[in-house]
């Protein structure tokens, strides 16, 4: 038995670490242990403060999830103060975040997961002229055929299409070639580059994705243009409560967005398209098929058993969240939770999951048994004990640990509950969540949702596997996150055709301003705002007294899957598919990073709830909503 | 890494002809906003300087400013970490992990002591010895410190490592401090921002693996090439400030005409940053041109300088009475622009007086 800790966990956001016990006969992982190991505070920081500031207050919770927390933060306050947003405003939010999960997904897939699955020591050994042939083998047979509904094709011919010649491949394979031979391998030092699994996939596909990962992290940055144009900057672009700033107007030459800023999102949206089709996609198929046929599909987990999400993408503009509007015309209906998806679609159960449902004391619960914290109920998370309680590890002292203790706390993350039970989220729940409830006919699909379905029904074709099999694994991780921004890429299509169409018909309003003075708002209101941003379903909360920030929280898809455990409920998501994982060198534990990474994973998102002062946050000894 | 090269080497290495490696001198001296006069000092420094090696440590952060890293234009990300600097330990993008990742850190460290630069990302909590920040199994503080120890420059990257930034912001519950709070001795560049201009981030790091020196900074550390003016003085949107014509609300006929953010809190007058000359991604927006008021995330203490679209106070204008609701109504050329600026100044540093003061 040997107990292997790998503390940082990169190519992530923030600071996460983890500790998995493996039998070194069987490569088995008989235990494993998540920890959040720093904790920011940003909820403590937003108290007090305007209610139309913390859109800033909340993005900053995260740079690689940005627009994420901000949006979910205006939706919030407007939720609270009864705000209606302008139909423009509703389109270009989602168009924000349309871009956002393309790009988040892209880089996730070739910058942070990427060398889990290729190695540039690989790519040195293909022949150039056999990857080209094969590049055109994977764009022929790993193309997914399916758009969404675009009524002005603006993109002439695909702008970035993957090179597929001899001479392109053999000056990539020069370069990298130079780099392993000078030594200076900068960001390729030291990693398991020896490691059995980078012999699964042949040569030419490590030098194509390696390729790709230099052509795309010059690209990735094109593909947010909307931020720069409708918020100003990216990471974190703007926000406003009650809309968006940038004023639309064809009449002046200063206005924010016209013709021109218009054309240049239209030009991002197009890349985002081909981007997705030409390289992403293809690339992830061919790697995925290779995997599915060589049986390596573990690291499913908590997946199999339940998933949870919370629906995105409202098609118009809506009155509140907590009345039910929100939910009455979304595209992405992932609201709910699946179980049993293991056992095949027609076995699992679906229940709902309503707005109503995160007030109820019943469904959502924090536990913190193996948190840093003080308290051993669970608690609704409005009304959580949050005096901190750091303990020493194991083995070590409190600062400078060796093994952290699974037995006692050994987390800043604390562990949220469904029912009393665990739930994983993210884009594989989604797809798992839609599948089921289109599949059973609880509901008539949305474009977005049959897209969905025609996805994972041809990748099942693709990999002549059922999608419980796929699916459920790293791998299917992996793979639903691809399809994802495939979705999105063209929902990005989709809202850009529609915020254009209204502007054409004569309304350019952003921003609905009734309600902007504090005034005009009641002394006491509460909101919440929901998103389903790249890495799963996403919740902020928001009291607001006589004006000010009474109480913040965020219950955030990161929480969810990177909890430490809890004895009536059993492991958290990364702590099951680790030890759904098998570890072929236990020294060199690759599939524990490629697992962990399936799930994207993002700690400053995780660990930002709780107050170290020992005092509770705010009023969270009181329902918000009472 | 046997011996450390220069850009130049690096180019002959990689088989990259010299003609780009002119254009690309040429296109840096550029983005340094450098004049071309000073192009063939900066081919001189290329051939000739060595590529230091990059150590970039993660503290209380939201890797924000990585992100902006990987979104530069000129030069190119995958230039910059794949052919400029020799980025040796960074744990957003870099392969290893663990304790694999550590022990090159640490060999990297002692192999090119007195060499490497340090890039900082986050503040660091101090709040009960640390513990709010473990990586490694060590606290940030210490690993901070023993980074910094062997460091040849320390750069601090973005409003957290520069100020403390957000989790810093009242009441600061880990107690975070800029990380100049907790190094000494060592030559600190700050670079703030939430987060900062892409371009100005590498564009810094570039100055110093070309001149092998920190570019000219002013008094609290920042490259004055980037961070010489206000937002205000090159903003595009200025000649509506001296004219008076301001966005009055949201979405009112002055945010469709592009008219100035002031009077909705806009903090341009305060903000030391490249937004209004360089703007962002080779000049294609910045937060302004799409119609919001700058926050002055670059400036120490923004955070607590809410609400944010509340404007700041008002501003005596020379030779009338008049606040900024009056301006439109006196002819206001560069001068007075000048003197107005300088007003706003004056007042700004008189309020933060007065609440440090009532602070203490």
């Amino acid at each position: 038995m040997k107990r292997i800790v790998v503390d940082p966990v990169s190519r992530i956001e923030g600071h996460l670490r983890v500790e998995v016990v493996i039998d070194e006969a069987s490569g088995k992982v008989q235990d494993a242990l998540s920890s959040g190991t720093a904790w920011r505070g940003i909820e403590v920081v937003c108290k007090d403060r305007d209610p139309r500031d913390l859109w800033a207050f909340a993005q900053r919770i995260c740079g690689v999830c940005t627009t994420v927390h901000a949006l979910a933060s205006v939706r919030a306050v407007e939720d609270a103060l009864g705000i209606e947003i302008p139909k423009n405003a509703n389109y270009i939010r989602n168009i924000i975040f349309a871009s956002q999960t393309v790009q988040d997904h892209l880089i996730h897939f070739y910058h942070l997961h990427g060398l889990d699955w290729v190695s540039p020591v690989e790519a040195l050994k293909a022949n150039p002229a056999s990857a080209a042939s094969l590049q055109n083998t994977i764009l022929e047979k790993y193309s997914l055929p399916f758009s969404g509904p675009i009524e002005f094709e603006t993109d002439a011919y695909p702008k970035d299409f993957p090179k597929a010649t001899t001479v392109y491949y053999k000056e990539i394979q020069a370069k990298i070639k130079k780099i392993v031979d000078s030594g200076q391998l900068g960001i390729f030092s030291a990693h398991y580059w020896d490691h059995p699994d980078y012999a699964v996939l042949p040569p030419e596909v490590h030098l194509i994705a390696i390729a790709h990962y230099l052509n795309m992290l010059d690209r990735q940055k094109d593909l947010v243009l909307s931020h720069l144009i409708f918020g100003g900057k990216n990471p974190h672009p703007h926000y406003l409560v009650g809309g968006m700033s940038c004023s639309i107007s064809m009449n002046d030459m200063n206005a924010p967005v016209n013709t021109e800023r218009l054309a240049v999102v239209d030009t991002s949206v197009n890349l985002g398209i081909t981007a997705v089709n030409y390289f992403y996609l293809p690339d992830l198929l061919a790697i995925g098929d290779i995997y599915a046929k060589a049986g390596l599909l573990d690291g499913g987990g908590l997946a199999k058993e339940r998933v949870l999400g919370f629906g995105d993408l409202p098609d118009e503009t809506y009155t509140g969240t907590s009345n039910g509007s929100y939910h009455k015309n979304l595209l992405l209906r992932s609201n709910g939770v699946v179980e049993n998806f293991g056992q095949g679609v027609a076995n699992a159960v679906y229940h709902p999951f309503e707005p109503k449902d995160i007030l109820d004391p019943n469904v959502i619960t924090e536990s913190v048994e193996h948190s840093w914290y003080e308290g051993d109920a669970d608690i609704h998370p409005w009304k959580g004990e949050t005096k901190p309680k750091f303990t020493a590890p194991k083995e070590g002292t409190k600062t400078n640990w060796k093994y952290l203790d699974e037995n006692g706390k050994y987390s800043w993350v604390k562990t949220p509950k469904w029912r009393g039970k665990m739930a994983e989220v993210g884009p594989l729940a989604r797809y798992i969540i839609v599948y089921t409830k289109v599949k059973q006919g609880i509901m008539e699909p949305t474009w977005v949702e049959k897209m969905m379905v025609d996805q994972v029904d041809a990748v099942s074709k693709l990999l002549n596997l059922p999608p419980e099999k796929w699916m459920l694994s790293t791998l299917g991780r992996t793979l639903t996150r691809g399809l994802d921004a495939q979705v999105f890429a063209y929902v990005n299509k989709y809202f850009l055709e529609k915020l254009i169409k209204n502007i054409k018909s004569g309304d350019t309003t952003v921003a609905n301003m009734v309600k902007w003075e504090p005034s005009s708002w009641p002394q006491e209101a509460q909101g919440v705002g929901l998103h389903e941003p790249p890495r799963g379903g996403l919740s902020h909360w928001v009291v607001i007294k006589n004006g000010k920030t009474a109480n913040y929280q965020a219950v955030v898809p990161s929480t969810w899957n990177a909890c430490p455990r809890d004895s009536k409920a059993g492991y958290g998501a990364y702590e099951m598919a680790m030890i759904d994982t098998k570890v072929k060198v236990p020294e060199k534990p690759l599939e524990i990073l490629k697992v962990i990474h399936s799930f994207d994973p993002c700690l400053a998102c995780a660990t930002h709830v709780f107050n170290a002062e020992g005092k509770q946050i705010a009023v969270v000894n009181t329902d918000p909503f009472k | 890494m046997e011996k450390r090269n220069s850009l130049w080497d690096v180019f002959q290495k990689k088989n990259l002809s010299r003609r780009s490696f002119l254009k690309t001198c040429v296109a840096i001296t550029g983005v340094l906003g450098l004049s071309p006069t000073m192009i063939p000092n900066v081919i001189s420094a290329a051939e000739k300087r060595p590529l230091p090696p990059v150590i970039w440590l993660h503290g209380h952060e939201c890797t924000g400013c990585d992100e902006a890293f990987i979104r530069s234009q000129s030069p190119l990300a995958s230039d910059v970490i794949l052919n400029m600097i020799a980025l040796e330990d960074m744990e957003v993008i870099g392969a290893a992990a663990g304790e694999q990742l550590e022990h090159h850190a640490a060999e990297i460290m002692k192999k090119y002591a007195g060499q490497y630069l340090l890039l900082v990302e986050g503040a660091v909590p101090v709040g009960d010895n640390g513990i709010y920040c473990v990586v490694g199994g060590k606290t940030f503080e210490e690993s901070l410190k023993e980074a910094a120890k062997g460091a040849a420059a320390v750069i601090a990257v973005g409003s957290c490592a520069a100020w403390g930034g957000i989790q810093a912001a009242k009441p600061n519950p880990t107690k975070s401090v800029a990380i100049s709070d907790v190094i000494s001795g060592k030559p600190l560049i700050n670079i703030p921002g939430c987060p900062p201009i892409p371009e100005v981030l590498t564009g810094v790091v570039m100055h110093y693996a070309l001149f092998g020196e920190i570019p000219p900074l002013d008094s609290k550390s920042r490259p004055k090439q980037f961070f010489g003016n206000r937002i205000h003085d090159t903003c595009y949107r200025r000649a509506f400030f001296d004219s008076g014509m301001f966005v009055e609300k949201f979405d009112d006929i002055g945010s469709k005409a592009g008219w100035c953010l002031y009077k909705v809190g806009c903090r341009g007058p305060e903000a030391y940053n490249s937004c209004g000359n360089m703007r962002w991604w080779n000049g294609l927006s910045y937060p302004i041109q799409s119609g919001a008021p700058c926050i002055a995330c670059a400036a120490n203490d923004f955070w607590d300088n809410d609400q944010f679209y509340q404007r700041l106070p008002n501003i005596p204008v020379p030779n009338t009475i008049a606040s900024a609701d009056k301006v439109g109504m006196v002819a206001a050329g560069a001068v007075t622009a000048g003197v107005v600026a300088h007003g706003i100044a004056s007042a700004i540093q008189h309020k933060k007086h007065q609440e440090k003061e009532h602070k203490e």
